[in-house]
């Protein structure tokens, strides 16, 4: 174990308990919020520990799964940046309606 | 030199997981959430993927962040006074944390176990592999993203403009 911490980056296990960290901490915030902003946060963070998973595992594979694993990571970049874009509108379209994001007072499916 | 600049990288990625997951203060939160993402950014610089590490940087530092820190003024309770989680709501995000840290850690060391499923070939293969990457250039993601890769990119090219026409649909004035 202690062979991993000495060597650093040249290894994969570092990034997979890195990203097992950032998982399990999206984990813990979506979880536990209640604010729709803070959720949105922790789907973020998951978001990223798969794509440093995507990346790591590509890059230990060989020259071309690591260019295939990039692309990958792109695409899911691209697909975090319109879900943010959604997420904030029906923020937007919620605090309207309630003049509050607290998810446990939205309860109403018509906003009367 | 790259092995001590390493672990402060992730020990900044991982502080500022924490501090989004756990902060009170909402604000707080959004910057720590940027501090994470810079930080990841740098571990994507030490697996030689350049062009995603600067991609992060300006779609999620400096694009997402910003939305992310203008809905937190949409809170009426930044400092999350009054909208704190249950007792019933930590214990559950704890379990469940704790849950997927076991499973996910679990994974990454069992890993070599994974017979037939490729996996197992990377870490016994590529454990300590140092070599260069020649082939991770902009210019050669470009080509694979117009070869391989063509349908997935139209398809997205269609989605980002279906979400932003619905993002707008859902700020109109008129919107129910």
């Amino acid at each position: 174990m202690i062979d991993v911490f000495l060597s650093g980056p040249d290894r994969l296990l570092p990034y997979l308990l890195v990203a097992a960290a950032l998982f399990s901490l999206g984990v813990v915030s979506v979880a536990s919020r209640r604010n729709a902003v803070g959720y949105l946060m922790g789907i973020e963070l998951m978001l990223n520990a798969a794509n440093l998973d995507f990346v790591a595992y590509g890059r230990f594979r060989g020259p071309e799964p690591a260019a295939e694993a990039q692309v990958a990571a792109l695409f899911v970049i691209a697909l975090a940046a319109a879900e943010a874009a959604v997420a904030l509108a029906l923020v937007y379209a919620v605090f309207r309606n309630f003049r509050d994001v607290d998810l446990d007072k939205i309860r109403t499916l018509n906003g009367d | 030199m790259a092995t001590l600049l390493f672990w402060p990288v992730a020990a900044l990625a991982l502080a500022g997981a924490a501090g989004a997951a756990l902060a009170r203060n909402l604000v707080y939160a959004a910057l720590s959430l940027g501090a994470c993402l810079i930080g990841v950014a740098g571990l994507y610089l030490f697996l030689q993927a350049e062009y995603v590490a600067v991609i992060q940087m300006i779609v999620y530092v400096g694009g997402i962040l910003i939305l992310i820190l203008f809905g937190v003024m949409f809170s009426r309770d930044v400092l999350g006074v009054s909208s704190r989680p249950t007792w019933g709501g930590r214990v559950l995000a704890a379990a469940t944390g704790a849950v997927a840290l076991a499973c996910t850690v679990r994974l990454a060391v069992l890993v070599p176990g994974l017979r037939g499923t490729g996996l197992a070939e990377i870490r016994s293969s590529v454990d300590s592999w140092t070599g260069q990457i020649s082939t991770s250039s902009p210019f050669h993601l470009g080509t694979l993203l117009l070869d391989g890769w063509l349908v997935p990119f139209l398809v997205l090219g269609v989605l980002l403009t279906v979400v932003l026409v619905a993002a707008l649909g859902l700020v109109r004035k008129d919107a129910a």
